[in-house]
């Protein structure tokens, strides 16, 4: 019935794209809030709705780490603290010290007041509030940024544990340091901000259009970096860390800037709460604040930024408006059935309880929230799923770098690889020449993943050197090793589950992009030039493959055929502009016609100029692949040569077959 | 008192304050090992337990410190209070693991973290709406008996805690080396797949191995209001974050290393209580839990989690 009416009422938008709809939508949202306090004149709904909208801000920026980078940070309120007390302590007449010549300047500036109380002359802060707000960005930003560069290392479960810790620290200092923050009492007389001479004073009005234009700023940045390099690379790092890594994106520092970015939103709207309520005490900012940020984000949905907002405010709206009605309904209850257990019970004070009942009930029954971030995709037709299968061109693939003449290769010379005791490969040699293709095979625990591990940075060389270009690669990060031109897939296929075929793909191209969060917020002209460049060379790519990706571009890679994720694997990787390309048993699960498929387009992109290393078991693949063969086995290097010689060779026989089975072969081909 | 006892006397109280700080740890340690899961519920499982605790003591009308009692009845009454805290404790234990935790089971992500930390808030808000919010006074029959050590003081509670401490410990070590679910509990940890393929039940392990840590929490419940002579429904969060160093600081995952660790988070506890206040114990602690993770994440002993890729 529902739908029926919203689709009677929206026939006349009917007309309009989505896009424009949405517009139209938040025209109408925008609109309706602007003059909201105009024709509601109720001064205690304005103000709650004000402080949802700090809760909105602030959910916002744990959004970012939480949701976009996967980080849970569980005492995110200390960064609110550190904002509030920031504006708290440099607006107020809580810390004065002496006053001399030095702080003439920033009396010139009017960051500082000389006074007397009698006695000698004392400084007395006066920062404004609209400067207070960028530079608590600033200062929190700060904090985060020394906090997280320590911890952000570790692995994500440490991660919640510290910063539970951290938010209990910080009130604990609050409360202890009473010559700066006047301890448990709180900061008392905070100015209220002024605009235009005018002070906000104790009005509800001003702070609700403040608020309102915070919240619009923060949904604004956060769609903005969402949908941008830096958004791609936090969400990579969420689904995958190492093969975010292996793609290009340098975790610790993509972390520790969404800690900062997180951070700047909660010491915003940390100026803002205290200067709404012109007061900071310990206990704003403890373990409950956090937590119910969390409430907030988890029922909106992790990553989802309208999501978040939603849950703000149903949150608030749970504690100021529904739960003490639902109270007072009790109340009636209970009079009338002259029940006077209902009468005692207040249903407020079980807000905590219903906090705990929704992280639970949502990670039972609804863990993307009520407004998940990713939206569905529309499933492919029928038609469109059965349709033939269409080999892509590569038309626009002469992108892909050609070597120079000449150029030095990849050289593996001497790597050794231990865990513990166990060696994975020992005193390794192997060369790939510029434009060759070279076959890695050897039975299981031979050590060829770990080869491809020890190559792109992933594990680390006991021993050895291996050099690129003339580069020497051993003990680079991940990243860098991908960075100097050097692309893999993995056996197991490491996709970003969550993310669509187009946002996998783009983060292939990573490094290629040199994009950071401010040009991605401001959408600079260079830094859309950029995306729409990306954009279409990544597309080309994915042509390669013809209609089995390109109509499924929007869709998210977890629900593709196998066959479908290794290629969007190999597109990934391509998307990097690699020089040499490192595929891990690319056609393992492929049914002999797509195997067949498969092995052409490599041996198509190598004619383009790609060198190859690839490790394969179908021995068909590796014979039409490559000029020359290497053999594992036991993590040792048993022969070496053209296809078919090794085929022929003794060792490799017995390594793959035994003895016994040699024996056989070698006969046979006696007589034959 | 001279200095050295008052060191004596810190020591005495922090074994003490390790004890407790070990058991506890010893909860976090297993279930990380099994279920590689930081257990947010065990604060506040350990919180009911010393609340189950003071009931049962309460229902046996003990008051206070007033009624002592010796010989059987003492064994009694404490053995039973013990039994009752960890049997409710490993109870819930069970409870959110077959309910809230094997559903998710598999799933990527903070998921079931955040759900032990709904149900940690669950389990605070629950007590605090039916008991309050102030401090309860915890019964304790203990007879008044102590000794003077030089200027030190050792009371007969410091010692039983340490025997029942040092008892739960072997007991529990004596599980996992020497019996067959001990020995189905260390394989899960190396390697859950192939402990299962070998046929190790796994969801019975995972099971047990919750049992045993919130049923660890329940007897640190009772121990730590027999030494308080309090019970308090926010004594979780310090003892949790404490326990949590402690188990890191051994080495996350290790069982000898939980005990270790909590034996010197209670002394460094006791020490500069004694020399900085207690107000800022919280702030060493933590501090040292951020180093402890930066220069050393494997802890003392080494961490004996899977090694997974």
């Amino acid at each position: 019935m529902v739908s029926t009416a919203l689709a009677y009422v929206s026939r006349p938008l009917a007309g309009l794209t989505p896009e424009r709809r949405r517009a139209l939508g938040l025209l109408a949202l925008g609109l309706g809030l602007l003059v909201f306090p105009l024709v509601y004149d109720d001064d205690a709904t304005i103000d709650s709705i004000a402080n949802a909208m700090s809760y909105a801000t602030l959910a916002l920026g744990l959004n970012v780490v939480v949701g976009f980078a996967g980080l849970l940070d569980l005492g995110y309120a200390a960064f609110f603290a550190i904002g509030a007390y920031y504006y708290g302590i440099l607006s107020s007449f809580q810390v004065m010290p002496l006053w001399s010549e030095a702080w003439a300047p920033l009396a010139f500036l009017g960051l500082v007041e000389k006074m007397n109380q009698g006695g000698p002359d004392l400084v007395h802060f006066t920062l404004s509030f609209w400067l207070a707000l960028p530079t608590a960005a600033l200062v929190s930003a700060a904090f985060g940024v020394c906090f997280g560069a320590p911890t952000l290392r570790l692995r994500g479960d440490y991660l919640a544990i510290v910063t539970l810790g951290f938010g209990e620290i910080v009130p604990i200092v609050a409360r202890n340091m009473d010559g700066v923050t006047n301890g448990a009492a709180g900061l008392n007389g905070i100015q209220a901000p002024r605009l235009f001479g005018q002070s906000f004073g104790v009005d509800s009005v001003p702070y609700y259009y403040v608020g309102l234009g915070l919240v619009a700023l923060l949904i604004f940045v956060s769609v903005r970096l969402r949908d941008s390099r830096v958004g791609r690379a936090w969400m990579a790092i969420r689904e995958d860390e190492t093969a975010a890594n292996a793609m290009g994106v340098n975790p610790v520092r993509f972390k520790l800037l969404a800690f900062a970015i997180g951070a700047a939103f909660a010491g915003m709207t940390g100026v803002f709460f205290v200067a709404k309520l012109q007061t900071a005490t310990p206990e704003m900012f403890n373990f409950n604040v956090s937590s119910m940020l969390l409430v907030m984000v988890v029922l909106g949905g992790m990553g989802s930024v309208w999501g978040v907002v939603v849950g703000a405010v149903l949150l608030q709206l749970m504690q100021t408006w529904f739960l003490p009605q639902l109270t007072g309904w009790l109340h009636d209850l209970g009079e009338a059935v002259g029940s006077p257990a209902l009468l005692r019970i207040d249903l407020v004070q079980w807000t905590q309880l219903f906090f705990g009942l929704i992280l639970i009930g949502m990670m039972l029954y609804r863990r993307n929230g009520l407004i998940p971030a990713t939206r569905k995709t529309p499933p492919l037709t029928f038609a469109a799923q059965h349709a033939e299968v269409t080999r892509g061109g590569f038309l626009n693939l002469d992108r892909i770098p050609r070597w120079e003449p000449g150029e030095g290769a990849l050289d593996i010379r001497g790597v050794s690889v231990r865990f513990g005791g166990l060696v994975a490969l020992d005193d390794i040699d192997i060369s790939v020449p510029a434009g060759g293709v070279v076959a890695v095979i050897g039975p299981n625990g031979s050590g060829k993943s770990t080869l491809f591990n020890v190559i792109t940075g992933l594990v680390p060389a006991y021993s050895g050197s291996i050099t690129f270009r003339g580069q020497e690669l051993v003990g680079l990060p991940a990243h860098q090793v991908l960075a100097r031109g050097v692309a893999r897939t993995f056996q197991n296929i490491r996709l970003f589950p969550n993310l669509t075929v187009l946002e996998n793909v783009m983060v292939g191209r990573h490094a290629r992009l040199r994009s950071g969060a401010v040009a991605s917020v401001l959408h600079t002209p260079g830094n859309r030039a950029e995306e729409q460049a990306a954009q279409t060379s990544v597309l080309d790519l994915i042509a390669m493959f013809g209609n089995r990706l390109a109509p499924r571009v929007g869709q998210v890679v977890s629900g593709l055929s196998y066959a479908n994720r290794r290629r969007v694997e190999i597109a990934r990787a391509l998307a990097s502009r690699p020089h040499i390309l490192l595929l891990d048993e690319p056609t393992a699960g492929m049914n002999p016609a797509e195997t067949l498929e498969l092995a052409e387009q490599i041996k198509s992109l190598h004619e383009m100029g790609l060198t190859i290393l690839i490790i394969e078991h179908k021995l068909d693949v590796v014979t039409a692949l490559a000029d020359t063969v290497v053999v594992l086995d036991h993590g040792v290097k048993i022969a070496e040569g053209r296809p078919e010689e090794v085929r022929r060779n003794e060792q490799v026989l017995t390594a793959y077959l035994g003895r016994a089975a040699r024996a056989a072969v070698m006969e046979a081909d006696r007589v034959a | 008192m001279t200095s050295a006892d008052l060191l004596l006397q810190q020591v005495i109280n922090g074994l003490s304050l390790g004890a407790m700080y070990s058991l506890l740890a010893l909860g976090f340690t297993l279930v990380y090992g099994i279920a590689e899961l930081i257990n947010f519920a065990h604060f506040n499982v350990f919180m009911v337990g010393a609340m189950v605790a003071m009931l049962t003591l309460q229902s046996f009308g003990l008051v206070g410190q007033e009624t002592v009692l010796t010989g059987l009845p003492l064994i009694g009454t404490l053995g039973a209070a013990f039994a009752v805290a960890m049997l409710v404790c490993g109870g819930i234990g069970v409870g959110i693991e077959r309910l809230l935790l094997r559903p998710l089971r598999g799933v990527a992500g903070p998921a079931p973290m955040i759900t032990t930390i709904g149900v940690s808030y669950v389990l605070f808000n629950v007590v605090l709406l039916a008991l309050g919010s102030d401090a309860k006074n915890f019964p304790n029959p203990l007879p008044p008996i102590a000794w003077r050590i030089g200027g030190a003081v050792l009371r007969l509670r410091e010692v039983l805690i340490w025997i029942i401490a040092l008892a739960l410990m072997v007991g529990l070590t004596y599980f996992v080396q020497r019996t067959r679910m001990g020995k189905a509990m260390r394989a899960t940890a190396q390697d859950p797949e192939a402990a299962r393929m070998m046929g190790v039940e796994v969801d019975r392990v995972v099971m047990t191995t919750f049992f045993l840590s919130s049923a660890l929490a329940g007897a640190c419940g009772m121990i730590f209001g027999l030494y308080y002579n309090l019970a308090k429904v926010d004594i979780g969060f310090a003892a949790g974050l404490r326990a949590f160093t402690a188990a890191v600081l051994g080495g996350i995952g290790n069982v000898p290393g939980a005990m270790l660790g909590g034996v010197v988070i209670g002394l460094i506890e006791a020490v500069s209580g004694q020399t900085v206040g207690t107000a800022w114990a919280d702030v060493i602690i933590f501090g040292l839990l951020v180093l402890v993770l930066i220069v050393r994440p494997a802890g003392l002993m080494g961490r004996l989690a899977p090694n997974k890729s």
